[in-house]
């Protein structure tokens, strides 16, 4: 698709599900991230103690995007925001997505299997963030909502940022299980003997 | 007149936050030979917002992206170079110096294995590799940071005289391993032969190399235009979007080594930082890239 969708925040169930893996969208509105395994675990004992995370998640998103912020007399201020890889932290995200009916997560490089399948349970989608593209990311960054535990190293700390035109970002896995990540690893290995044998080819070639 | 302590440091900082701020003017123009040549719609897109991200880092002074990564120098030593002062510390209080006053700040990714604990410095940082340039009346510092992204990716192997069909099969299998974990379009590169250890530093020195330098062995110039042909035939494209855009670059280096021989495989990410210089006895200062 080669439109721009211009989505607001937050967004509801429908139009979550409308999203199809490929589309380019651009988010307005509060978005919450951290780059920290620490955090998701504390999320997790927030999870198993029945007591809210200092930053209200639920039917809202979950980013892996580091950002540096720092405390100045007017509040924190975010410096700048960049993606992390996601897999990292595969194996808590379905527990999380579930649980907080979660309807964006994000970041880069997209979530195995079980999390494809938590997304579509729940109405959520995966947003693939440019790695590298810190400085158009952090353009987006209007306001600081919260920075929430502090005691953590900068990119690990729970932020809630009020973003406007924040992207363009790529639904890499959208609410009907479809992943771009795994369509794109099925179809490598799919190709991988046809690309072996013109490497025979090529080599043979080569070597006269 | 000597190359000093404080000529050191001042470039060791320099260096990496030049790598942070400016993507090599090579893989500007890769890029955007890229654009030209994709067929994929939305990997166009990207490879097009890659480039804005790129000028946008290095007209505003910013970081192009927030992993600022380990710091990483490759030194060759001049032996006709004059040295005046503590070198080598002056390397490790350069990237301390970094740190205290590059604006905006670095975060903080020199982890502890043993504790994940996570700050500016830790046992052995900076990384730094020496070696001897006979002859030569300068010090050549390279500066590499390695982030997470693309490092993690990286692989080794070790094999019983292998053809060159196992070894190509080999970094087809970590290029698929690493799908589009590591932002692509990526730079491979690709060590054969050696030890274990010189393996390893021959693959990461050959992601360092520019682009279009043809490798002097035709064996391995015919090798890297191949495996180039094929990790683009995978298709994961740029960011994983899809598309034909999957490396920029194929490098492969070799040494001799016994029967055993270890192939390794690693990735720079699209944003290929790597920046150098040449510091003369003298005074005058060559950079590249």
């Amino acid at each position: 698709m080669s439109d721009i969708r211009s989505l607001t925040l937050p967004i509801d169930e429908a139009a979550v599900r409308a999203l199809t893996a490929g589309d380019f969208v651009t988010l307005t509105g509060d978005i919450v991230l951290t780059a920290g395994l620490p955090t998701h675990q504390r999320i997790l004992e927030c999870m198993r103690e029945q007591k809210p995370p200092p930053i209200d998640i639920a039917g809202g998103t979950l980013f892996h995007l580091g950002s540096y912020s720092q405390d100045t007399p007017n509040g924190f201020e975010v410096l700048y925001i960049n993606p992390t890889t996601s897999t990292r932290f595969n194996a808590v995200m379905p527990e999380i997505i579930r649980h907080y009916g979660l309807r964006m997560v994000g970041g880069k490089g997209g979530l195995d299997h079980a999390s494809v399948t938590a997304m579509r349970d729940t109405g959520c989608v995966y947003l693939s963030f440019l790695g590298g593209g810190s400085p158009l990311l952090s353009d987006a960054i209007k306001e600081v909502k919260a920075v929430a535990w502090q005691d953590l190293v900068s990119h690990y700390r729970l932020v809630k940022l009020h973003v406007e035109q924040l992207g363009p970002l790529v639904v890499g896995i959208d609410a009907k299980g479809n992943s771009t990540f795994e369509t794109l690893s099925a179809q490598a290995s799919e190709r991988l003997p046809e690309i072996l044998q013109e490497l025979d080819e090529a080599r043979a070639k080569a070597e006269g | 007149m000597a190359i000093t302590y404080d000529m050191v440091k001042s470039l060791s900082a320099e260096l990496y936050e030049s790598c942070l701020k400016k993507i090599p003017e090579d893989t500007k123009d890769a890029l955007q030979h890229a654009v030209d040549l994709e067929t994929n719609e939305g990997a166009r897109k990207i490879l097009a917002m890659m480039r804005k991200s790129a000028e946008a880092a290095e007209s505003g002074n910013r970081h192009v992206c927030s992993d600022a990564g380990v710091p990483v120098y490759f030194v060759k030593i001049g032996t006709a170079a004059r040295l005046d002062g503590a070198i080598k510390r002056a390397i490790s209080d350069g990237f301390d110096h970094l740190v205290e006053t590059i604006q905006p700040p670095i975060l903080k990714h020199v982890t502890n294995p043993l504790t994940n604990e996570r700050g500016y410095k830790g046992k052995d940082m900076p990384i730094v590799s020496y070696d001897l340039i006979d002859g030569a009346d300068y010090v050549e510092i390279v500066c590499q940071p390695k982030a997470l992204g693309s490092g993690r990716w990286a692989a080794l192997e070790i094999f019983s005289f292998p053809t060159l069909e196992t070894i190509e099969k080999y970094v087809m299998e970590c290029v698929l391993k690493a799908g589009s974990q590591h932002c692509p379009p990526v730079v491979v590169g690709v060590g054969i032969g050696g030890t274990f250890d010189l393996c390893a530093k021959n693959a990461k020195l050959a992601t360092l190399r520019p682009f279009g330098r043809k490798n002097p062995e035709p064996i391995l110039a015919a090798m890297e235009q191949r495996l180039l042909a094929a990790v683009n035939k995978t298709g994961f494209g740029p960011m994983g979007t899809g598309g034909d855009t999957t490396a920029l670059a194929v490098h492969v280096e070799y040494s001799s080594g016994h029967g055993f021989t270890p192939v390794a495989v690693c990735f720079n990410c699209w944003i290929n930082r790597r920046a150098g210089a040449r510091l003369y006895n003298d005074g005058h200062i060559e950079r590249f890239e």
